[in-house]
């Protein structure tokens, strides 16, 4: 095959038919958008916005469903997507979150999981601590929150985010580190 | 401050994070999605058309044929416009050499360049007024002791 045949070849791949049918993504629904959600709740944290980035994010994999089959790995993929979505949201917005729905999260959440700390801190304190972390730069913020997701680990955040899982640690401990400077100077751990 | 995080920063911190991730979806959340997916796709909104398609595979072969077209409507226009502004122009003469020993600069020339001869009488402004070969030396001159200086001759003009 010559050089431009396998050109040609390149630009035609895409285009051809696959096997990819909506059962994929109904699949991809059902084992992902809980933890988009997630992903989206860290950072809009409000369901409805967070729900609407989910939604946003499966309606482009639908657009490129002819493409599904080239994916590697769909979490990071979709996480990726969902986070651009969010991002650009926010910063169409120029604001921080408005109107934070902590109080519909702590609603949402199923009260056999609460822990001790989940208990005595109520859902301003974490109001005032989600706002904190809105103070760290930026990269530092963004480690931070995707750690929070449960269903990511340390190199899914980094391949979502584009750097190395060394480079996710540096920056958890960073963030951590000005987020405990943060609070000593507000006062609201003590 | 040396790093460590003490338990008091840490679990507040925790606990935010965790109630942040671990959020749940209002019941109904996935049918919600595949109900606006399906919605979506009965609007056409899904993968693009045999059409795009087409044009996406044959968007570099089209824009590598206008770039070229392109070039040779400039190569062509600027080779046009250069023989109008010289119409009669023609070849430089060409050099013949017959091995004479004339270098080619010379052979475009119809005569070699030969200094203008100087007017009987005159004397050139690089003639130095010397006698005998000698320099004059001007007789207010005072030398450095211990520098040697010609006695002046007895036919040395006054001027």
């Amino acid at each position: 095959m010559s050089c431009f045949e396998g050109q040609l070849a390149g630009w035609i791949a895409p285009a051809l038919p696959n096997a990819v049918t909506s059962e994929t993504i109904a699949a991809l629904v059902a084992e992902y958008s809980t933890a988009l959600y997630r992903v989206a709740f860290s950072v809009t944290r409000n369901a409805a916005e967070a729900e609407d980035a989910v939604q946003e994010t499966f309606l482009r994999v639908l657009k490129h469903e002819s493409r599904l089959s080239e994916i590697r790995d769909y979490r990071v993929w979709l996480v990726r997507i969902v986070w651009n979505i969010v991002l650009d949201k926010k910063r169409r917005a120029k604001t921080r979150p408005e109107s934070e729905d902590l109080a519909d999260h702590a609603r949402v959440l199923p009260s056999g999981d609460r822990l001790a700390d989940d208990a005595i801190i109520s859902s301003q304190e974490h109001g005032r601590i989600l706002r904190l972390i809105d103070r760290l730069p930026r990269r530092e913020r963004e480690a931070l929150l995707l750690s929070a997701v449960q269903e990511l680990t340390t190199a899914e955040i980094a391949a979502a985010l584009g750097t190395t899982e060394s480079s996710i640690r540096s920056r958890i401990f960073r963030a951590r580190r000005g987020l405990s400077v943060l609070l000593e100077k507000e006062g609201i751990a003590r | 401050m040396n790093g460590e995080f003490d338990r008091e920063t840490s679990a507040p911190v925790d606990a935010a994070l965790r109630a942040v991730g671990s959020a749940t979806p209002e019941p109904g959340f996935e049918g919600r999605i595949l109900t606006r997916l399906a919605q979506a796709r009965a609007e056409g909104y899904a993968a693009p058309r045999a059409g795009s398609r087409l044009m996406r595979v044959a968007a570099p072969g089209l824009g590598f044929v206008c770039a070229s077209l392109l070039c040779a409507v400039i190569v062509t226009g600027s080779v046009r416009f250069s023989h109008r502004n010289h119409p009669g122009s023609v070849a430089p003469p060409t050099i013949q050499m017959q091995g004479t020993g004339v270098g080619a600069a010379s052979a475009v020339h119809p005569a070699a360049p030969a200094s203008t001869p100087m007017p009987a009488g005159t004397k050139g402004r690089s003639a130095r007024r010397t006698v005998q070969g000698r320099a004059r030396i001007a007789p207010q001159a005072r030398k450095a002791p211990g520098v040697a200086v010609p006695a002046p001759t007895a036919n040395v003009p006054q001027n």
